[in-house]
């Protein structure tokens, strides 16, 4: 998706930048964020692990069938 | 490019150091924070004025 | 050592004989059609002539939003144009991570992360050096094409890490993180959440257990 292609438009008075006014509020949404990115990181390694796994069991297969 | 060296405009920037770059930070930084306090000074003085 | 204050000469293919990054002229990491609209840009003409990696800070300090290309114009942001500014300028490493790693002023850490991103040529190093702020959660203004949008300074490093495209720019290409783990040329990424990742993913766990 790219970065220009937000749906959500906000007018300039709507968006905030302001830090600070609900400290625990921002780092509760801050560590989800943080979660969101670790699970995503785990998760591409499992899908390569997984992959790995499949090219080396084809790879035995083809084995045992030229036996 | 001649006729702007000539005229004492060569169009020639000079490169900035990590020094120079640590001074006009601290002094930008500086600033800012003069221009709050004065903000400050301002709201304190209205208010007394106010309340008088 | 002195640059041209005007950005005619630099992207001028023949006359070019300033800093190199990935073999070619810098300011070219920016399609001809957005360097067009930036060097005919107001800002542009008005606010970044004649400046140099200090006086530069005079600018990015009073920047309220990031943001590329707005409007039906397709109008840059000064973000952008200090983007461009930082390409013309190519200043030394340790300069660009004094404006990364300084607190005060997150935008102008969004656009050292930005620069980085773009210039910086070993993938490891963007990896390492940007990292550490994704733990920087400060907002972050953002100007879209019609409007206006919210994101925060980890958001905008993710962006950086993981998309081709931000602030109306194609990214130089990024290795994955996973090839550079696999070729060992770089650690695993340690989480600031630390501890508390497993407290947070235990609690999570269990509440979708009991929705299930």
């Amino acid at each position: 998706k790219a970065w220009d292609d937000d749906a959500d438009i906000n007018p300039e008075d709507e968006v905030d930048d302001t830090d600070g006014v609900d400290p625990e509020a921002e780092r509760a949404a801050w560590k989800l964020r943080e979660l969101k990115r670790v699970r995503r990181d785990r998760l591409a390694i499992e899908e390569k692990e997984k992959e790995r796994e499949e090219i080396e069991r084809r790879r035995n297969m083809t084995a045992e069938e030229r036996e | 490019k001649q006729h702007l060296v000539a005229t004492g405009e060569s169009g020639e920037v000079r490169r900035a150091t990590l020094e120079d770059v640590k001074e006009r930070f601290e002094y930008l930084k500086r600033k800012r924070e003069d221009e709050k306090s004065r903000e400050v000074v301002d709201l304190t003085a209205r208010i007394e004025v106010a309340v008088e | 050592m002195a640059h041209q204050a005007d950005a005619k000469k630099s992207l001028d293919e023949r006359g070019y004989t300033g800093a190199l990054i990935r073999g070619d002229n810098p300011l070219k990491l920016f399609e001809k059609a957005v360097r067009d609209r930036i060097v005919d840009s107001y800002y542009w003409k008005e606010q970044c002539f004649g400046l140099n990696a200090a006086t530069l800070l005079d600018r990015a300090v009073e920047l309220t939003f990031i943001g590329g290309t707005y409007g039906v114009a397709q109008k840059p942001t000064p973000f952008l144009c200090l983007a461009f500014k930082l390409l013309q300028l190519t200043p030394d490493k340790e300069i660009i991570l004094f404006y990364l790693e300084q607190e005060e002023y997150k935008y102008l850490r969004a656009l050292a992360a930005f620069y980085i991103r773009l210039a910086w040529e070993k993938d490891a190093d963007v990896y390492t050096t940007l990292e550490p702020y994704l733990s920087d959660s400060r907002k972050l203004k953002r100007r879209i094409r019609e409007g206006w949008a919210l994101t925060h300074v980890d958001e905008f490093i993710d962006d950086l890490l993981l998309k081709n495209r931000v602030c109306a720019t194609t990214l130089p290409k990024l290795n994955p993180r996973l090839f550079l783990e696999d070729e060992d040329r770089l650690e695993p990424r340690v989480s600031a959440l630390g501890e508390e990742l497993e407290e947070l993913d235990h609690d999570d766990e269990r509440d979708s257990a009991s929705d299930g």
